[in-house]
């Protein structure tokens, strides 16, 4: 799965970033659902398949972004 | 300017040795033990030079071929040592500035033909505690060392302040068996990442029990909210790490708590032990979806606009200081990396319950931010127990929860209706307890928190509130 962001009116579902994307369910991270990023910019982020995140139109949506591994800081080996 | 990478200030000098060949009779008195000479009498007025007054010139004794016909310019041959007033020459001690300091050593040595050569004075530390060593104190020194006392005495002890602790979830019973009192956890305000299935207060001893604990030093009435991001369920994971995405996740259910709040008692503190060890498992710096350098990727924006709400986040610096870095670490160089480095939020590094840093706390400059960390915190003391009876809470992943503690408790009589987050990581920059000769460097930040400052300081503004 790729992390991918799309700019959407307030309170925006999941099935309209799937239209904005072009997108099918199938897609998508349906469990992570669509993340409100920045209030401000009307920014959401979802994550979709890689194959689905190359499709992506630039003009619809940003990405795919890095989702690497994150652990914790301690205690230090 | 907040929200975007400053620039190197002008006040960050690198501390450096001077060698001077003065005349023969300065030399003479340099070396005479009965006289005392200063910098002034050797070195006055070296262009671009901060001389340290306080620092009393050494005489510097001339490497000499033992054997006849020997060659006078190698150090790899049999030799003696002349301390003559004609042989010898004086080190001194000064600062040149950072953003001059490459030109500054060309040409000292041609506008000044006394100057024979300027060398690294580097901050020499002995025995610093590294991971494995034994703890350094107890979390009660840590209690006196942030002068718990005097917060409670001033009614700052976190009540009514939400304290979400993002890692692999909090055991609440054995944080308030160790801790020796009953805690407040927030079941309804806690989150699981999709596919985590415990309940909140009720994982596994780990990481996250450790990071509650210490988070309650300072702020025992705190209202800790439980956010296992760290328990990731993806296929190929570990038990102990999680995806980025996932903390993109959970920082947006937390704005939701933010927002929930009344404007006017408005706060949230969160306190973040964890990050990417590792570029490998990111985009190269300068791809558009890169993290570690990159302020538009989407979890460092919602970290700013989760900052301009109204939260105060915490992030540990890392353990990958230069003495004595987690095996883990792969950044070749400045390891503070992508939210751990961001500009709105506080980069916490460690020190022992003596104040001193420990080896493996990450120094700077940070990767989004140039001056990282910000500050210091206590770690490496016996505390939670979550490892182990004989285990010392440690990382920068204790410090940063220390640090937490303390800001929830600041929290408490200070919402952020009246002091905003920029201006609370302001006042902890301010208040410092500086380590360094001048100001800010890159192994302590600002200095170590410093309780009584921050008290002080809040006593006035509340005066000119008033």
């Amino acid at each position: 799965m790729r992390l991918v962001t799309v700019r959407l009116q307030s309170q925006a579902t999941l099935a309209q970033a799937i239209r904005r994307l072009g997108l099918t369910e199938e897609e998508v991270d349906s469990g992570y659902g669509l993340v409100l990023i920045d209030p401000g910019q009307d920014l959401y982020g979802l994550r979709v398949a890689e194959e689905a995140a190359r499709r992506i139109d630039p003009a619809a949506g940003g990405g795919p972004y890095s989702d690497p591994r994150i652990e914790p800081y301690g205690p230090p080996d | 300017m907040e929200g975007s990478v400053p620039p190197e200030p002008w006040w960050c000098t690198m501390r450096v040795l001077i060698q001077l060949r003065p005349s023969p009779d300065v030399v003479a008195a340099v070396a005479d033990p009965d006289v005392t000479a200063t910098t002034a009498d050797v070195a006055d007025g070296l262009p671009g030079v901060v001389l340290d007054p306080s620092f009393t010139p050494v005489a510097v004794p001339r490497p000499v071929p033992a054997a006849a016909g020997g060659d006078p310019l190698s150090l790899n041959q049999s030799l003696t040592f002349s301390l003559s007033a004609d042989d010898a020459s004086v080190m001194v001690r000064g600062e040149i500035s950072d953003d001059e300091l490459s030109t500054r050593v060309t040409l000292l040595p041609t506008l000044r033909n006394d100057v024979v050569g300027v060398f690294a004075d580097p901050v020499i530390e002995s025995n610093l505690t590294c991971g494995g060593d034994a703890p350094v104190g107890d979390w009660h020194d840590v209690e006196r060392l942030l002068h718990v006392a005097e917060l409670h005495a001033e009614g700052l002890d976190g009540s009514g302040v939400a304290l979400a602790v993002l890692d692999t979830g909090i055991n609440a019973a054995h944080v308030a068996r160790h801790l020796g009192r009953d805690l407040l956890l927030d079941k309804d305000r806690s989150w699981n990442p999709d596919g985590v299935t415990g309940r909140p207060g009720e994982f596994e001893v780990n990481h996250g029990t450790m990071c509650a604990f210490d988070t309650l030093i300072a702020a025992p009435r705190a209202t800790l909210i439980d956010i296992p991001v760290l328990l990731s369920q993806r296929p190929g994971g570990s038990a102990l790490d999680g995806l980025l995405s996932d903390a993109v996740a959970a920082f947006a259910h937390l704005r939701t708590v933010l927002e929930a709040q009344p404007a006017e008692t408005r706060s949230l503190v969160i306190s973040n032990s964890w990050g990417s060890f590792s570029p490998r498992w990111d985009f190269p710096v300068g791809h558009p979806g890169n993290y570690s350098d990159n302020p538009a990727h989407p979890f460092n924006l919602i970290v700013a606009s989760l900052e301009q709400a109204g939260a105060d986040v915490l992030f540990a610096a890392g353990n990958c200081g230069r003495d004595c870095r987690d095996g883990r670490c792969a950044y070749p160089d400045r390891p503070i990396a992508g939210a751990n480095s961001h500009p709105g939020v506080l980069s916490i590094g460690g020190v022992d319950t003596a104040g001193h840093r420990v080896g493996y706390s990450s120094q700077g400059p940070g990767r989004l931010a140039l001056r990282k960390p910000d500050i210091c915190s206590y770690t490496h003391f016996s505390g939670s127990k979550a490892f182990g009876a004989g285990e010392p809470d440690s990382g920068t992943s204790a410090a940063c929860p220390v640090a937490a503690g303390l800001v929830a408790a600041i929290r408490t009589r200070w919402p952020v209706s009246a002091l905003s987050p920029a201006q609370l990581r302001t006042l902890l920059r301010r208040t410092a307890d500086d380590r360094s000769d001048i100001g800010f460097d890159y192994d302590y930040g600002y200095g170590v928190t410093d309780t009584l400052g921050v008290l002080a300081s809040l006593r006035r503004r509340a005066t000119r509130v008033a």
